[in-house]
């Protein structure tokens, strides 16, 4: 199964090349199969006609001889035979007498005159006439038994080189092999390349479908219209179509969350005014409280005081907005600090709502990370849980980082996040964009930033509230400037 | 050999037309009875170099040529075939082994015989295989040996002779023995190991060591015999006198004076034809009745 998995698995541009390659291999062998055996048939079918023909016509003539034992004369008929049978090429005969004795031999030196035939000769035949093939040695020995009125007169055995006939086998069976096997290279090697370019839009297509996935919606280039298979052009035309609508999507999605910022930028900007107001009452009454009682030196001392920590109150606001919308630290590292003035921004939230923030950063050095991104994904993850908490409630922050990771969790008591805003926080994952009603673009743009960090967000939902954990990577500087 | 051939043609001037009308008629003709009014039958025995088709086309010619009118030449297997034809008047002549003519010399008119290295003469030898052992004619004893005609002197006679002296026959003293019924197939035999000795004509030996000495030289010979006269051309006594039988004999006489017949000459390796006495096969004919006494 896992091979035949990796072979479903291969692409298109391989398998299907190797299948027509396969194809014609299996065409061609079976082709060449057929073609060969009837080639040997017909040899085998040539040879049995030609030695039949031979014996025939060297019995005939040897006939006289036999009947007369006349040596001589045997061993002319013998002599004269050699090359008067086209296609038999005798390397030797012997006409022997009924007792196997040699009468004579076209090679006397071999077969002595009186000799008995030798034995492996007989067994290789018996009493029987006919035809016996050694492939291996490329020999063939033939018997006949020459009759005269009926009586055996003699015996006649003949040995031939088939050589020539197995030689031309073996040219043919190489000959087919070799024209067979460059047909099927080049069949298979013009099927990869023709496949190969007919395939060359699914690349296309694929090559602009991987850029979606990188958040990159682009459409195909009108060029390849009318260069293409009509199925392909379709194809791109569907695409083209799909990616508009999501690249509309995105813009809308863009300049909502641009109204979103601007709608919270509003709501945090009444609450610091609001931040800014409450201490100024009071610090205006310590002014007057010094315009009329600054002699005494214990009363200008505790309005001052007062003063001080109403400025200082102010200040803190103000920063914490300059540094959130206006940047103002290092983009490439994350300072305990940089955290740690967010609860000022959400006072006023937290303030309404009479809720408890619990804070614990326990970050303590300074981490190569992009500072304010993560400064606004933990204020959009607290003032969503600000938002959902109950008047009262608690929220919970958590900052810590091992070697590799940061990790934020944000815990409240509300009601839950719905799962499909909770989807908004993973946009690798999430097909879903900001809801219609113009609620979670805080989120999906926390999300978004999550995702170009590299790191993922979880949502747990531990009986009461939400607690959704972001875990991000600590790189190191060439990644972060990578990841921008 | 084939350039010789050739070059003998051109010298010649045989046409190529005229030598094969030759060939023809000598392999279609023989076996019918003769026309005496329109051919002349002339028989040649298998001691002569028969293979040579070319030789034997010149030959026609110049019998053609010197007795004016056609003229056939008659082969057969065995030497008792062309006696047998000969005696029945189907041939007018025959050039036959001394043994036959000796066999039927009161019958016989001797009418000319070839001058061979300027004597009437040849010897008859005993050859074995070249990759043979035997030294001597005794060492050829328990071999297969090849015989070429029992009516000629060198291929049968001279061995059977030394036998004889021996007090042995054939059967004894060869393992086993054939006939070739020619010369040149006595030495195909020995040379290809059919036969391990071989009783042969030593000018028909001599004659092929020249035109073929691949084959004859796969053969050595152990014993030569003493001169012995050369195969004569014969006709039948009552025909001594006839005209063409006369002419025949001049024909041959005459051949070292013309064109043709000195080509033919040079070719047969011959220094001409000369008459001789019946003398000359006193020899042959001792050993005949030697072996036909006491084989």
């Amino acid at each position: 199964m896992p091979r035949i998995s990796r072979i479903a698995a291969w692409p298109l541009l391989v398998k299907v090349p190797v299948l027509a390659a396969g194809l014609m291999i299996t065409g061609a062998a079976a082709i060449s199969q057929v073609v060969f055996w009837r080639f040997a048939q017909d040899q085998d079918s040539n040879l049995q006609v030609l030695t039949g023909a031979y014996l025939d016509g060297l019995s005939a003539a040897l006939l006289p001889g036999l009947i007369h034992r006349d040596i001589w004369e045997l061993f002319e008929t013998l002599d004269r035979s050699r090359s008067r049978y086209a296609g038999i090429e005798p390397r030797y005969a012997i006409v022997a007498l009924p007792d196997d004795r040699v009468l004579v031999a076209s090679d006397p030196r071999r077969f002595r005159l009186d000799s008995t035939v030798p034995g492996d000769l007989l067994k290789r035949f018996g009493a029987e006439d006919g035809l016996r093939v050694d492939k291996g040695t490329a020999r063939a020995w033939l018997a006949r038994t020459v009759r005269y009125e009926g009586f055996p007169v003699g015996r006649l055995f003949a040995e031939i080189d088939i050589a020539e006939l197995l030689q031309a086998r073996r040219q043919i069976l190489i000959a087919l092999i070799a024209v067979n096997g460059c047909l099927t290279l080049a069949f298979a090697l013009g099927g990869y390349f023709a496949l190969k370019h007919m395939l060359r839009p699914l690349g296309v297509l694929i090559c602009y479908v991987e850029r979606v996935r990188n958040g990159r919606v682009e459409p195909i280039p009108e060029g390849y219209h009318g260069r293409i298979a009509y199925e392909f052009d379709q194809l791109f035309d569907r695409f083209n179509a799909m990616a508009r609508a999501v690249s509309e999507r995105q813009t809308l999605a863009s300049q909502l969350a641009e109204r979103e910022k601007h709608a919270m930028l509003g709501r945090l900007a009444s609450g610091m005014a609001h931040e800014v107001n409450n201490p100024l009452g009071g610090m205006l009454n310590a002014i007057d409280t010094i315009q009329a009682h600054g002699n005494d030196p214990a009363v200008l001392q505790t309005s001052l005081d007062f003063l001080k920590r109403g400025l200082a109150g102010i200040r803190n606001v103000a920063r914490a907005a300059l540094v959130t919308y206006k940047g103002g630290s290092d983009t490439s590292l994350l300072t305990p600090g940089d955290l740690d003035d967010l609860p000022f921004l959400i006072q006023h939230e937290t303030g309404i709502r009479r809720l408890h923030l619990d804070w614990r950063n326990h970050i303590s050095e300074p981490l190569e990370v992009d500072g304010p991104a993560i400064r606004q994904i933990t204020l959009n993850i607290l003032l969503n849980a600000c938002a959902a908490s109950p008047v009262g409630g608690l929220v919970a922050v958590t900052a810590s980082c091992s070697n590799e990771t940061l990790q934020i969790t944000v815990a409240d008591e509300g009601p839950g996040l719905p799962e499909n805003m909770a989807a908004l926080l993973n946009p690798a994952v999430s097909t879903t964009g900001g809801s219609q009603e113009n609620k979670g673009l805080g989120l999906w743009m926390t999300g978004h930033l999550i995702h170009r960090l590299g790191g993922h967000a979880e949502v747990e939902y531990p009986g009461v509230g939400t607690r959704i954990v972001v875990t991000l990577p600590i790189a190191s500087k060439e990644m972060l400037n990578a990841a921008e | 050999m084939t350039s010789s051939r050739g070059k003998s043609r051109r010298r010649s001037g045989i046409s190529r037309r005229k030598i094969l009308c030759g060939f023809t008629a000598l392999v279609a003709v023989p076996a019918l009875g003769k026309n005496r009014q329109e051919s002349y039958s002339f028989g040649l025995s298998p001691v002569f170099l028969d293979n040579d088709m070319t030789t034997l086309s010149l030959l026609q010619a110049y019998l053609e040529q010197q007795l004016r009118r056609p003229v056939e030449l008659v082969k057969r297997r065995t030497q008792e075939d062309i006696w047998v034809m000969l005696k029945s008047g189907q041939l007018d002549a025959a050039w036959m082994c001394d043994l036959s003519y000796v066999q039927h010399q009161d019958r016989l008119a001797l009418l000319t015989v070839p001058l061979y290295r300027r004597r009437p003469l040849y010897e008859a030898y005993v050859i074995v295989n070249r990759a043979s052992k035997a030294k001597t004619f005794d060492d050829i004893r328990g071999t297969v040996h090849a015989f070429c005609d029992p009516d000629t002197t060198s291929g049968y006679l001279i061995t059977c002779w030394m036998l004889v002296l021996q007090n042995t026959t054939p059967g004894r003293f060869f393992r086993d023995f054939f006939f070739t019924y020619s010369h040149r197939n006595t030495i195909r035999a020995v040379a290809a190991g059919l036969a391990e000795s071989g009783s042969v004509d030593g000018y028909i030996w001599d004659l092929m060591k020249e035109r073929e000495p691949d084959l004859v030289d796969q053969t050595r010979i152990v014993y030569r015999s003493e001169p012995l006269g050369f195969p004569p051309i014969v006709a039948l006594d009552t025909s001594r006198n006839l005209s063409n039988t006369q002419k025949l004999a001049a024909s041959l006489l005459a051949m070292t004076s013309d064109r043709l017949g000195r080509e033919i000459l040079s070719i047969l390796a011959f220094d001409g034809f000369t008459m001789v006495k019946p003398d000359l096969y006193g020899s042959t004919a001792e050993k005949w009745r030697i072996v036909r006494t006491q084989m």
